[in-house]
C-alpha cells in the first residue's frame, strides 16, 4: 500500500506541495485532479523517489517507494519513447535494468489485454499511431510487473474515441494484475468514471478526497464544485439529474 | 447571408486527405466539425477558410494552441497592432476595450511578451484579436484542449456570451463529441477526408446513422460507455 504522509516539498523559498497525507491500495485506483501549476507532476515526481520531500515521507508497504521502482506512464507518446530504437527494445529497458527474468508468455499476454499486434514492437515509435505508441508506453510500464504504476495525463494526447477505449483497457488489465494506480489528469470525466478515489489539488494542497461517486455527485468544497462544473459545461460530464 | 463554399478538396504527397465536401454555414449558425484523428478535421478547417476569404469574406481563425499565433519576442500591443494592419484598420479603431472585457482580458499589460501572460489569457488574446475585425465567421480548433477545464470552461462561456449578441457564425473542430453537443446547433462529421454525416446535434447523437458517427456518438460521454 502506497502511504504518502504529510509530505511537503519545497523548491527554494516556494512551498509546492503543502502537508500531503493520501493512501492507495493494491488494485485500486486514485485519480489526482486539479489545474495547472497545483502540484500534481511535483507529486509524481515525489512518489517515483526523484524529488526529496522536505518533510513528511513516501512509503509502500514501509519502505521507500524508490525500493518497488514505480512505474511511469508518460503523457506524450512519442516523446516518451528513444526514437532511435525499436519500441520493443525500449519496452524490455526495465526487464533488462532489473537484471530480471521475464515469464513466458507475459509479452505476449500484456500485447494481446493492450491490442498491440506482437510484430508492431520491431517498428521505430515514429511508425505507429499515437494511439498505438501510448498503448506501447503502458506496455512498458507494465512489463516489469511494478506493484505501483503512476499515469502523466496518459489519455491527454488521444481523441475522444481512443481515449475511452484505451482507459478501458488499462482498466481491464489492472484487474488481472492488481497493481495500484495514481492517474494525474485534467479529465474529470475520466477520474470518475475509472478511479475509486479521487483527490483534488490546489496550490499545493489537496482541497478534497473522497470517492469517486460522492465526488460526481456532490463535490463539498467550492472548488471541487468549480471544476465539476466545467466538466458538465465542456461535456465531460453529465448534469446530475 | 449565407456563406457557401463547394467541391473543397485537398491532396497531401498524392494521397487525397479530403475528397470533394461542400458546406453552407447562415449567419449566426454555430457548427461542430467533429471527427476521430486524422479524419481532416482541420484539413477542411483552413481549406474553408482560405475558400472564404478569396470569395472576399472576412474569416477569423483561431489555432489549437495560442503559442502558433503569437510571436515570442514581440509585445501584446504589437499583436494587436499587427492584427489591425493586417485587416486594413486605422491604429485603435478595433474595440479593443468591449472585446477585452468581453473575454475578461482587460487590465493586462500590453508591454509585455506573450511569456509574461499566462496560457489562458493568450488565448483568450487570440481570440481577441480574431474578433477584432468583426468577422462573419470564426472557427476555432479545438480551443480548449490547451486549456485547464476551469479556464477552458469559462472561455466557452464568454464567447458563447459574446458571440450571441453578434451576426458571427461559429465553427468549432473537435474531436470530442461531448464539447461539441454543449456549443453547437449542428455537426459535420469527416471520417477518412469523407463527410459522411450532417444534421442537428441532437439528431446526430440520438439517432446516428454512419459507423463513425455511432462510434463517436458511444464514446461522447464517460459514464455511457458501451462497454
Amino acid at each position: 500500500m502506497l502511504v504518502v504522509k504529510n509530505l511537503t516539498v519545497k523548491r527554494g523559498a516556494r512551498v509546492t506541495l503543502h502537508d500531503i497525507s493520501l493512501t492507495l491500495a493494491a488494485g485500486e485506483t486514485l485519480a489526482v485532479v486539479g489545474e495547472s501549476g497545483a502540484g500534481k507532476s511535483t507529486l509524481i515526481g515525489a512518489i517515483l523517489g526523484l524529488i526529496a520531500p522536505s518533510s513528511g515521507a513516501v512509503t509502500w508497504n514501509g519502505k521507500p517507494t524508490g525500493d518497488i521502482r514505480p512505474a511511469l506512464v508518460m503523457q506524450e507518446p512519442r516523446a516518451a519513447f528513444n526514437p532511435t530504437m525499436s519500441l520493443h527494445r525500449s519496452v524490455m529497458e526495465p526487464v533488462v535494468a532489473q537484471n530480471m527474468t521475464l515469464p513466458v508468455g507475459r509479452l505476449e499476454r500484456l500485447c494481446k489485454g493492450l491490442e498491440i499486434p506482437v510484430e508492431m514492437l520491431h517498428r521505430r515509435p515514429t511508425e505507429v499511431s499515437i494511439g498505438q505508441a501510448q498503448r506501447v508506453g503502458i506496455l512498458r510500464a507494465l512489463i516489469a510487473s511494478s506493484p505501483l504504476v503512476l499515469f502523466d495525463e496518459p489519455l491527454s494526447a488521444l481523441d475522444a474515441t481512443t481515449q475511452k477505449h484505451t482507459a478501458q483497457l488499462i482498466s481491464d488489465l489492472q484487474k488481472e494484475e492488481g497493481f495500484a494506480a495514481l492517474i494525474v489528469t485534467h479529465d474529470l470525466g475520466y477520474a470518475v468514471a475509472h478511479a475509486d478515489q479521487i483527490a483534488v489539488l490546489k496550490a499545493g494542497r489537496i482541497e478534497e478526497l473522497c470517492g469517486s461517486a460522492d465526488f460526481a455527485q456532490a463535490p463539498q468544497t467550492p472548488y471541487g464544485k468549480t471544476l465539476r462544473d466545467a466538466a458538465i459545461t465542456l461535456g465531460a460530464l453529465e448534469a446530475a439529474e | 447571408m449565407t456563406l457557401s463554399v463547394t467541391g473543397l478538396s485537398a491532396v497531401r504527397s498524392g494521397r487525397m486527405i479530403l475528397f470533394p465536401t461542400s458546406v453552407d454555414i447562415p449567419p449566426r449558425a454555430r457548427i461542430g466539425l467533429v471527427g476521430s484523428s486524422g479524419s481532416g478535421k482541420s484539413t477542411l478547417g483552413h481549406a474553408l477558410i482560405d475558400d472564404l476569404r478569396k470569395q472576399g469574406h472576412s474569416v477569423a481563425h483561431v489555432p489549437q494552441s495560442p503559442d502558433e499565433a503569437l510571436d515570442p519576442l514581440r509585445s501584446m500591443a504589437f499583436h494587436w497592432r499587427e492584427a489591425e494592419v493586417a485587416l486594413g484598420l486605422a491604429p485603435g479603431s478595433a474595440d479593443q476595450e468591449t472585446l477585452f472585457h468581453a473575454l475578461d482580458i482587460a487590465g493586462g499589460d500590453l508591454r509585455k511578451r506573450p511569456w509574461g501572460w499566462s496560457r489562458c489569457r493568450l488565448l483568450r488574446f487570440a481570440i481577441s484579436m480574431a474578433l477584432s475585425g468583426q468577422p462573419v465567421l470564426i472557427v476555432f480548433d479545438d480551443p480548449t484542449s490547451a486549456l485547464d477545464p476551469v479556464v477552458a470552461a469559462a472561455t466557452m462561456d464568454l464567447l458563447n456570451t459574446f458571440l450571441t449578441e453578434q451576426e458571427t457564425a461559429m465553427i468549432l473542430i473537435t474531436h470530442d463529441l461531448g464539447l461539441a453537443a454543449q456549443h453547437v446547433e449542428s455537426l459535420l462529421l469527416l471520417d477518412q477526408g469523407r463527410l459522411v454525416e450532417e444534421g442537428p446535434t441532437q439528431q446526430v447523437l440520438e439517432a446516428p446513422q454512419t459507423q463513425a458517427a455511432k462510434d463517436l456518438a458511444a464514446h461522447r460521454n464517460w459514464m455511457s460507455l458501451p462497454c
